[in-house]
């Protein structure tokens, strides 16, 4: 292991590494406001919406994150639309990763209890009011592990976008490899850097998880 | 803060594991020429997106000037052009195929620099080659000084790559893993020019119109040799052989005529190392 060269290589690193949460946020954001909307269609049976949606999660989750990129980068110039690197990245992350959301937020709005919904009609509150203090907070306490994941696995999947020449954490891990060929100092530093990202999401996860836990069952 | 011990010393665990593995990955294997005549096949790592140098034709056969070398050089250890494995690799991961052992030998139209010859052993070269830039016919680069704070497209692991880096930083590089997507994105207009090999600009031109390469001759004349694994001085030694055998009795001509004569015409001497 070359010292000096890591000292050498850590600012490009660091830029890739802020390319690489920049992507992770745009995508994880997106992807959760969209992926809330798409279940929410899909649990309320919004007429015609259920069918569309479906049908995106399916699209969306049997397709490699990869070619998802390709078509929007290689395939979309072929009819006059020219977005760059970021643009693709972000549009492709949001795309795969809404499904996955949308699944989880699902997952936790079918778990409520129907005496939840009918107490809260009791209470006298409005549709609106039922979902937002009743329902919702109690969905997302059981979602969220899987948001969680989620989350991590959006994360980890920014590095496909190297594929599309943005300069991310895999893009100058493999750029620096070929300009240098100092392998092991270049993937010391890319395990690094996302040890250095995910570890406190990671963990930021599972204490929300364990408060969840307690403020549910008082443990 | 038990589970948060627990988590951080989970990870480190991995994080070590991991770098244990890395070291074992790098440690180069010596001397395999032995272990070639043994298995009875040489692995060989060519290009499968750079006609006419390394390509893969429609029957999905390996092609091209650099697997005709190979075959010559399979055919001398081995007897038969026919045992070779062919390996298809790309620019930026030549060095690092050689070094975890997954190929015996190099012949990726790999190009000699000082860095590359620190961490890998290069062979006696059989071709010449310069750097060259390509641009669309109505909006020619013909000066290296025009692409100023211009998008110039590169091959991750090139030499372009590392000459306009190190010598040009006010050329913003959008660099790419294969040559394809390279090409692909001159023709989006996602740069204004593409910096390539001059022989693989010129083969890349005359295929596709609208392209020209108005500059060919960038940086100093680079030499292509075929890699083998630093210390390797066996299968160096038979290598070096092997393309001495291929000047002298003319079959490097024979191998152009067949491969590159149709391309670029007679511009042997050019491309021909002596």
């Amino acid at each position: 292991m070359n010292w000096d060269y890591i000292y050498q290589v850590i600012p490009q690193f660091y830029r890739a590494a802020l390319m690489t949460l920049s992507l992770s946020v745009w995508g994880v954001v997106l992807s959760l406001i969209v992926g809330l909307g798409i279940a929410l269609l899909v649990t309320y049976k919004i007429k015609g919406f259920t069918k569309l949606a479906k049908g995106y999660i399916e699209l969306s989750r049997n397709t490699p994150l990869l070619i998802q990129l390709f078509f929007l980068y290689y395939g979309l110039p072929k009819i006059g639309i020219k977005l760059d690197g970021f643009t693709c990245g972000v549009i492709a992350l949001v795309f795969l990763g809404a499904s996955y959301m949308a699944e989880s937020f699902r997952a936790g709005l079918q778990a409520i209890p129907k005496g939840q919904i009918e107490a809260a009609k009791a209470l006298g509150l409005n549709k609106k009011q039922q979902f937002i203090y009743v329902v919702f907070p109690q969905a997302w306490a059981i979602a969220l592990p899987s948001i969680g994941a989620n989350i991590l696995f959006l994360i980890k999947e920014t590095s496909v976008v190297s594929a599309v020449a943005v300069a991310e954490l895999m893009f100058v891990t493999r750029d620096v490899i070929g300009m240098d060929y100092k392998t092991n100092e270049a993937l010391f530093l890319l395990l690094m850097s996302y040890l250095i990202i995910l570890l406190p999401i990671s963990l930021y996860v599972r204490y929300l998880e364990n408060r969840m836990r307690r403020a549910k069952y008082g443990v | 803060m038990m589970k948060f011990q627990k988590t951080v010393k989970t990870a480190l665990l991995g994080l070590v594991a991991s770098l244990s593995f890395l070291s074992i990955n790098t440690v180069a294997q010596a001397d395999t020429l032995d272990t070639i005549k043994k298995n009875d096949v040489i692995r060989i790592g060519v290009f499968g997106d750079k006609p006419p140098f390394g390509y893969v034709d429609s029957q999905g056969k390996n092609q091209g000037f650099d697997v005709e070398i190979a075959k010559e050089i399979a055919n001398s250890l081995l007897g038969s052009p026919d045992k070779i494995q062919f390996v298809l690799t790309e620019a930026a991961n030549r060095v690092e195929y050689l070094r975890s052992g997954k190929v015996d030998l190099i012949l990726a139209n790999f190009t000699q620099t000082p860095q590359r010859e620190e961490v890998v052993d290069f062979a006696h070269p059989y071709q010449k080659v310069q750097l060259g830039i390509v641009s669309p016919e109505n909006a020619q680069i013909t000066d290296i000084a025009q692409l100023k704070d211009k998008v110039l497209l590169v091959n991750k692991g090139t030499t372009a790559d590392i000459f306009f880096t190190r010598n040009h930083p006010d050329i913003k590089l959008l660099k790419f893993d294969q040559n394809t997507e390279t090409f692909d994105a001159l023709k989006d207009g996602r740069g204004v020019a593409l910096a390539h090999d001059n022989a693989l600009l010129w083969a890349w031109a005359k295929e596709n119109k609208g392209y020209n390469v108005a500059i060919s001759n960038i940086g100093p004349e680079d030499k292509i040799a075929p890699a083998v694994q630093k210390g390797d001085k066996a299968l160096l030694e038979a290598v070096n052989q092997e393309i001495d055998r291929l000047k002298k009795e003319g079959t490097l001509k024979v191998i152009y005529d067949k491969t590159l004569l149709p391309i670029y015409g007679d511009r042997a001497d050019e491309l021909l190392a002596n």
